[in-house]
């Protein structure tokens, strides 16, 4: 069965982007454009990768890792940090939250990201 | 002797003389007298003897000293002459008496001093001279009072106006003498520190100030408890909102240490501009990443053929246009770099890393692109003895720091040029250094000085039509210093340059 990621992205090219390379790879691909709405989904899908976006209106990356380090279940799913930037607090924030990898957009592309994506699962 | 003998006698002497008798009257006279005074003879006999003399009063005692004295007396008088002339005389006086001792008058020999006129003249003559030049002395020493006074007052004016100059001076100035006592201030310091009067705070010594002056706290534990340390235009937070720039200059005249003047300029507005212009630019530059990461991921993908195959055209001009976005997204890395740097927002993680697998690392990324691109670049890397070399780093950014010199490398060496990258460990001085030495364009001499400076573009690279953004060798510099390190270059225009960096080493494996 197909691994299940969730993309969590308030940038609508990139969703867009990212949507096709995942399932081009083979993968069940699902994006959202808000923590909010990525939440719910993680509930409700129960993704094997979520690859999440930082700054976002309405909920942003950290806080939703930080509901996510409340719940058993979706504490152990990986999470991959896709972001404008990478300031060493940021990184050490998200270190701490269980984030698994981080990358900066600017400095990588489509490819590398599923590369990161193989390395986790 | 007949008397008529005597008379004749008389007459042919070259004295003067006359007889008197004790009432004063003149009794006779010889020729010479009448040569002397004037008057004849005739003319004399029978006059009172006062007549011949200009002193009257001295006359009157001379004559009594005559007729008391039994022995000659002699004197100096003034001879009134017929004519109104007075002449210097010696008179010897002899009184006569008989046998009886009755006094039967006197003869007065008259003596006249030539020579003594003569020296009287010209000690007359050299006194005035003497006075002259006296009064010109005198007139000379009263011009040197005014200028002294002129002197005095255009000081004591120049003092005033220097005094309303410190006073008046939009810094504020203190000065600490040897002993580092704050003997000077002026009306700035007063302002910043929110002192009514000077005189509270003058003749203080440092932890004085320290102690009682809890506005002065930051400054002096800055400056130094103790003693004043010297410095140049750091920067110091008073208080919220009260950025000062503080400069301490030693005072020397003539070798000898007066004490240390402290200049603070309040560099607030500059510094809030500064910040202004720094959260801008990282706005700005934030703002500007996210599309352009979502114009270089959708180019990758076209490119890479994930949305359908692609012409040869199509594909030349879709790859121009991913190297122009890389090329803006290289800017605006570096100007966030650079506010980040001027915040000192930039913060460094340190951790012991292999200096030459960071260098090799670099330098395959160079080697692969020089391929791509066609510039057939010969590449060489001498690496040192030793396997690892260890130095506290902060991977990210001096990856960054060399990066950016092989980039400079890389952009002004021309088709087929050489880029030779040599590290080497320094063992006497514990460093290991690290070379970029290239076969380019070169840096024009005039222009050297300000290589590590922001937005320094060399005119020959502008010429040569090279990219760049001018930053990348102001981070580079900012990043090996923060590492302790050193960076400098060497460079002759259409030679080459050559760019080196040494860092401390932590340890050899």
């Amino acid at each position: 069965m197909a691994k299940k990621i969730l993309l969590i992205e308030d940038e609508e090219l990139i969703r867009n982007l990212l949507e096709k390379k995942l399932k081009m790879e083979g993968y069940e691909a699902f994006v959202v454009e808000n923590g909010v709405k990525g939440l719910e989904k993680i509930k409700e899908i129960k993704p094997d990768l979520i690859l999440l976006d930082i700054v976002m209106p309405q909920k942003g990356g950290f806080e939703v890792m930080e509901e996510m380090q409340k719940d058993d279940e979706m504490k152990s799913i990986p999470v991959i940090i896709i972001s404008n930037s990478g300031q060493p607090v940021e990184l050490d924030r998200a270190k701490e939250l269980g984030a698994k990898d981080w990358l900066i957009k600017t400095e990588f592309d489509p490819q590398e990201v599923l590369e990161k994506i193989k390395r986790q699962i | 002797m007949s008397e008529e003998y005597i008379n004749e006698l008389l007459d042919s002497l070259p004295l003067s003389f006359c007889f008197v008798n004790p009432l004063g009257v003149i009794v006779n006279a010889n020729n010479p007298l009448q040569n002397l005074t004037g008057y004849l003879t005739t003319e004399m006999v029978g006059k009172n003897i006062d007549v011949l003399f200009f002193e009257k009063e001295e006359i009157e005692i001379f004559k009594k000293e005559i007729s008391e004295s039994q022995e000659k007396i002699e004197k100096e008088m003034t001879l009134l002459a017929k004519d109104k002339r007075k002449i210097l005389i010696r008179v010897i006086a002899s009184g006569q008496r008989d046998k009886k001792g009755n006094f039967n008058g006197y003869f007065l020999i008259f003596s006249e001093i030539k020579g003594k006129e003569e020296f009287q003249k010209e000690l007359e003559k050299e006194v005035k001279q003497k006075t002259k030049a006296l009064k010109e002395s005198s007139l000379a020493l009263l011009n040197i009072l005014d200028d002294v006074e002129q002197s005095r007052l255009l000081a004591e004016r120049e003092k005033n106006k220097t005094l309303a100059v410190i006073e008046n001076f939009p810094e504020g100035l203190l000065f600490f003498n040897k002993e580092n006592k704050l003997t000077s201030v002026n009306f700035k310091i007063q302002e910043i520190f929110g002192i009514k009067k000077k005189k509270l705070i003058l003749g203080k010594k440092t932890p004085d100030l320290l102690n009682k002056y809890p506005s002065f706290t930051p400054l002096i534990k800055f400056l130094g408890e103790d003693e004043v340390k010297t410095t140049h235009r750091k920067e110091l937070e008073l208080k919220k909102d009260l950025i000062l720039e503080v400069s301490v200059i030693p005072v020397v005249s003539k070798q000898e240490k007066l004490g240390t003047l402290v200049i603070l300029r309040n560099i607030t507005r500059e510094k809030i501009v500064e910040r202004l212009k720094s959260e801008f630019v990282s706005i700005a530059a934030h703002q500007l990443r996210t599309p352009l990461s979502s114009i270089k991921w959708v180019l990758k993908m076209i490119l890479d053929g994930d949305l359908g195959s692609l012409t040869q055209e199509q594909r030349i001009f879709l790859e121009k246009t991913y190297k122009g976005n890389e090329k803006m997204i290289r800017l605006i890395n570096d100007l966030l770099n650079v506010t980040k740097i001027e915040e000192g927002r930039i913060v460094y993680r340190l951790q012991e890393e292999d200096i030459i697998k960071i260098i090799k690392e670099v330098m395959d990324v160079f080697k692969e692109q020089s391929i791509i691109q066609n510039k057939n670049l010969k590449f060489e890397f001498i690496k040192p003895e030793e396997e690892k070399i260890i130095v506290q780093a902060d991977r990210e950014k001096l990856f960054l720091a060399f990066q950016n010199l092989i980039d400079n490398a890389f952009h002004y060496t021309p088709i087929g040029g050489n880029i030779k990258v040599v590290v080497k460990h320094l063992k006497d001085e514990g460093m290991v250094l690290t070379s970029i030495q290239d076969s380019g364009i070169g840096i024009p001499e005039e222009q050297q000085k300000r290589v590590f400076t922001r937005f320094f573009r060399a005119t020959n690279t502008i010429k040569e039509n090279v990219e760049g953004t001018g930053l990348g060798l102001f981070i580079a510099k900012n990043i090996i210093e923060s590492h302790d390190g050193k960076i400098w270059f060497e460079s002759k225009e259409n030679q080459g340059s050559s760019f080196y960096f040494s860092l401390p080493v932590k340890k050899i494996i």
